[in-house]
């Protein structure tokens, strides 16, 4: 599996996203405002309206920045606090260890892909968990405090309503905070034990390699069976030995004596839990004619996602990587990539594809293949194939000039063009990757399909360098940090939506809040008319009438009151998918269930954007809470 | 501290001023439900305490909602230290008893006094060591790490009364202060009361117990179906002013007939001649007292006394 990383860099996401973010604040500021100023005209007239609208817009930024007292507000996080130990939320870390107890009988650790299963259930279950817990907790404290009247007791004092949410909302927040360290260590450990295991080698096991040109004396063999798999072993004629990669993971193995009498100690599991830093590329294709395109081929998949390429022909899957120097990867380019295999003729399906992997100079269009690789895509585990690049590239099977060709309003314009052609360019035998095919540290690194017939396919993530293995601790503790942030805005949400409603009700909007943010893309997309089937009237008509979603309707009065009904109500959610954070781009669990480590970058982005999403949420609550009588 | 509405020298400084102040309870679809308070114009002074009595329903507690911003007039205005009642910031000066004790009961009694202190932004050390001094004055100092869910309903009652005074307030408002209390609390009660005001503390109260507000109240307002009915001073309210009462003491039959006799020729008309009674609260008292001073079984009156 490969994991987008669809956000932009942050230099470019910020001041977009903060210019839509004052947009549609402002707007929602202004919407408010004009509500207020309604409900306060009907009771006492236009004017007064204004001004005690305006006085209340006054004494809110009074309220939160001139008279906030933090002291207060801890002092009411404390009282959040107890009332949550109280209400004894530590039988949600109970809840989670009873569900670690019996995980047992459904995590088999004999899977493809055990770690990404037990890393998968743990964050999952650890999400689920403290959504739910924000959720009561953030909807029932304070209407219940309501219902008890102990709040007469608080704002009889010279506690003011911003004090009154931040407190509760930064008392949860500690409480959270406490039970998801717990869940997180918990979480690890469990993990790492149950991965663990090890493996039996028996010398009957290990047979001489047959012939093995300058390997004599290797002996290869299986390791005994645990976990549901074995692993092949070499060892050569010093007793050094090597365990292959199976489900994801290989062994250290060590030779204990000498002689007959040698005997095999493998080690525990390695690689089960990385935290690989991937560099990407920008993906172009290259069709069977030589032309630059922006998509590959539609092989007829429904999903879209990987473009493909033909076999035999000058199409190409080209990632163009920049920012490369010898210092960050002095050996070479440690490539990982994920393909897609289309095949025309099936064959032996047990027969793998056989692709080329080249390096390409974009100014000079020197264009070398280091290596011919075998993609098998029905492998019982279809793993990411590792590819290396070296620093050094000596005798590569091919050596060319080639141009790239894209079609332009003015012709076809060749990069290089002709007149910029080297061809001595090829008749080196031996190329150093930095000075004979990077330009300023751009890189191209281009994937082909050797097979007629075949076709390769791929997506931007597909192919990456992978720069580094992070730490996998620190990569687990993001993404526990996305669970609380993900919490936090519950817990913003549930308390501002108690200001008004009443506890069950609260929740109710608080978990609309919650689908509604999972599903924000996706209503986006409706709101943008980015959906098949028109908007929400015209796909509940066909969906009535069972009327195919990819035809036009038929023209008429019917047919343009429905496209008006959808202009409204795509408006209308457009407008509250605005205001609903994209909980679903939240999840980090993929990132680390499947070994990718989550960018600080993204940390950083992902943090603004709760505090974009909790801010206004807390002062909308302000206003809430300020506007109700206490006592009624 | 500053003061409220300014005064003329030698006018009682105003604390508490309510115009033309009406409640009125609506629906959800905003049609009146019931119109709690009419049109209340009340002025109380520093100093003073001000009783405010009246049957269920009559508007008490609505007004002291309203003069604690916990519910908004519907028309008219309240005045607090001169500010609107909606003004967060007179709850500095403030210390309120509400009808009953809205406390967290996962809190001790120690806790509770703490974090109400904080809501006041006191330095810990003054938090501490004005949570001993009212815990004591209480008489809660041994059951101070006790949660309020342990505490008896007189109990919960004084710690109420604690964490109203907690900041030292200038007005206090008591709702049903005496509710809930055994004979010796409510004496205590009332006593403190009367101390608060002998500190120059301004004390509004109300309840249904008329002696406890005959007791201490200095001037009192009677609310009857959300109008003001009366408004005075206790004494000049209750004075009987066609009659008069003498209490002497010593003196033997023959004195008696001769004031009778006074009377008589003066053309008065005697009502009552005879011993006078205590109150049960003073008698209650009395009996605790001497109990407390010489413990062992004590009767007083009985089978014998009473002939049977």
């Amino acid at each position: 599996m490969v994991i987008e990383n669809l956000l932009p860099p942050f230099p470019q996401w910020f001041l977009p996203a903060l210019g839509i973010w004052i947009g549609v604040l402002a707007l929602v500021a202004l919407v408010g405002f004009f509500l207020g100023w309604l409900v306060v005209a009907l009771e006492r007239g236009p004017r007064e309206a204004l001004v005690r609208n305006w006085q209340a817009v006054v004494q809110a930024l009074d309220d939160f920045v001139r008279r906030l007292s933090l002291k207060r507000a801890h002092g009411l996080a404390y009282l959040a606090v107890k009332e949550s130990i109280r209400r004894r939320v530590i039988a949600v870390f109970v809840v989670f260890l009873v569900l670690l107890m019996f995980a047992g009988w459904h995590i088999d650790p004999a899977s493809r892909e055990p770690a990404v299963l037990y890393l998968n259930f743990v964050l999952s279950s650890t999400t689920y968990l403290m959504l739910l817990l924000a959720l009561f907790i953030g909807s029932f404290s304070l209407p219940t405090d309501i219902r008890n009247r102990t709040i007469h007791t608080v704002v009889t004092k010279p506690v003011r309503a911003s004090e009154i949410i931040l407190g509760r909302l930064s008392g949860f927040a500690w409480v959270t905070t406490f039970i998801l360290v717990g869940m997180g260590v918990v979480s690890y450990f469990f993990v790492i034990f149950g991965l663990n295991h090890r493996h039996a080698l028996p010398a009957a096991n290990l047979q001489p390699v047959a012939e093995a040109p300058g390997e004599t004396g290797t002996l290869t063999g299986l390791t005994a069976p645990a976990f549901g798999h074995r692993h092949r072993v070499y060892v050569d004629a010093d007793g050094r030995g090597r365990v292959e990669v199976a489900r994801g993971h290989y062994h250290s193995i060590r030779m204990i004596g000498s002689g007959p009498e040698a005997r095999y100690e493998i080690g525990p599991p390695e690689g089960f839990l990385l935290a690989r830093v991937p560099v990407y590329g920008r993906l172009e294709f290259r069709d069977r004619d030589g032309l630059d395109t922006d998509k590959g081929l539609n092989v007829g998949d429904e999903w879209t996602y990987r473009g493909y390429i033909q076999g035999a022909s000058p199409a190409a899957l080209i990632w163009t990587f920049s920012g490369l120097t010898p210092q960050r990867f002095p050996t070479g380019l440690p490539l990982e990539l994920t393909l897609g295999v289309f095949r025309t003729h099936k064959g032996n399906i047990e027969k793998p594809v056989l692709g080329s992997i080249a390096v390409r100079n974009p100014r000079t269009g020197l264009y070398v293949e280091t290596e011919i690789f075998e993609s098998k895509e029905f492998a019982e585990v279809p793993e990411i194939k590792r590819l290396f690049v070296p620093r050094t590239i000596i005798n590569p099977p091919s050596v060319q000039i080639i141009q790239r060709k894209k079609n332009t309003v003015e012709g076809i314009v060749l990069s290089p063009p002709n007149e910029d052609v080297r061809m001595e360019l090829t008749q080196k035998r031996e190329f150093d990757l930095y000075e004979d095919l990077c330009d300023n540290g751009r890189v191209e690194v281009w994937i082909r399909c050797i097979e007629p017939g075949q076709y390769f396919g791929a997506a931007q993530p597909d192919l990456y360098i992978r720069a580094r293995d992070a730490s996998f601790i620190v990569n687990m503790f993001k993404a526990c940090y996305g669970i609380w942030l993900v919490t936090l805005i519950v817990l913003a949400y549930g308390i501002t939506a108690s200001t008004f409603l009443s506890a069950p009700v609260a929740m109710v909007a608080t978990i609309g809040v919650l689908v509604g943010g999972l599903f924000r893309d996706f209503v986006i997309k409706l709101a943008l008319g980015q959906t098949y089937g028109g908007g929400p009237f015209e796909s509940l008509y066909r969906l009535v009438t069972q009327e195919n979603v990819m035809s036009e309707l038929e023209p008429g009065l019917g047919t343009l009151l429905l496209k008006m009904a959808d202009v409204i109500a795509r408006g209308f959610l457009f407008a509250v998918a605005s205001i609903l954070p994209p909980l679903g781009q939240f999840g980090w669990s993929d990132w680390v269930a499947h070994g990718f480590d989550i960018p600080w970058e993204h940390v950083l982005i992902r943090t603004l954007q709760t505090l974009a999403f909790v801010g206004p949420v807390i002062v909308a609550g302000y206003f809430f809470l300020r506007a109700r009588e206490i006592a009624e | 501290m500053s003061s409220g509405k300014s005064t003329a020298p030698g006018t009682p400084e105003v604390i508490v001023e309510t115009r033309n102040l009406t409640k009125i309870y609506r629906d959800f679809w905003g049609r009146q439900k019931v119109r709690a308070l009419k049109a209340l114009d009340l002025t109380i002074y520093r100093g003073e305490v001000f009783g405010l009595l009246g049957p269920n329903g009559s508007g008490k507690t609505t007004t002291m909602k309203l003069l604690l911003g916990l519910l908004f007039p519907t028309e008219g205005q309240a005045l607090v230290f001169g500010r609107d009642a909606t003004d967060v910031s007179k709850n500095e000066r403030i210390g309120y008893l509400p009808e009953e004790t809205y406390l967290y009961r996962f809190l001790t009694g120690e806790e509770t006094l703490e974090f109400f202190g904080r809501l006041f932004n006191m330095p810990a050390a003054v938090r501490r060591q004005r949570t001993a001094e009212l815990l004591e004055l209480v008489g809660l100092t041994a059951a101070r790490k006790r949660q309020v869910r342990e505490y008896s309903k007189g109990m919960a009652r004084r710690l109420g009364l604690a964490q109203a005074l907690i900041n030292d307030p200038e007005l206090i408002l008591l709702d049903e202060p005496t509710t809930g209390l055994d004979p010796i609390g409510t004496r205590a009660m009332k006593d403190l009361i009367l101390r608060l005001r002998d500190q120059g503390k301004t004390i509004i109260m109300c309840s249904h117990l008329l002696a406890d507000v005959q007791d201490v109240c200095d001037r009192i307002g009677i609310l009857y179906d959300g109008e003001l009915k009366e408004l005075g001073r206790v004494d000049a309210l209750l004075k009987v002013r066609d009659m008069t009462e003498i209490r002497f003491s010593g003196g033997d039959g023959a004195l008696v007939d001769e004031v009778k006799q006074v009377i008589e020729r003066h053309n008065g008309r005697i009502h009552f001649i005879g011993n006078p009674t205590t109150t049960l609260e003073e008698l209650f008292l009395q009996i605790i007292r001497e109990s407390e001073a010489h413990p062992g079984r004590r009767v007083r009156g009985g089978i014998s006394g009473d002939g049977h």
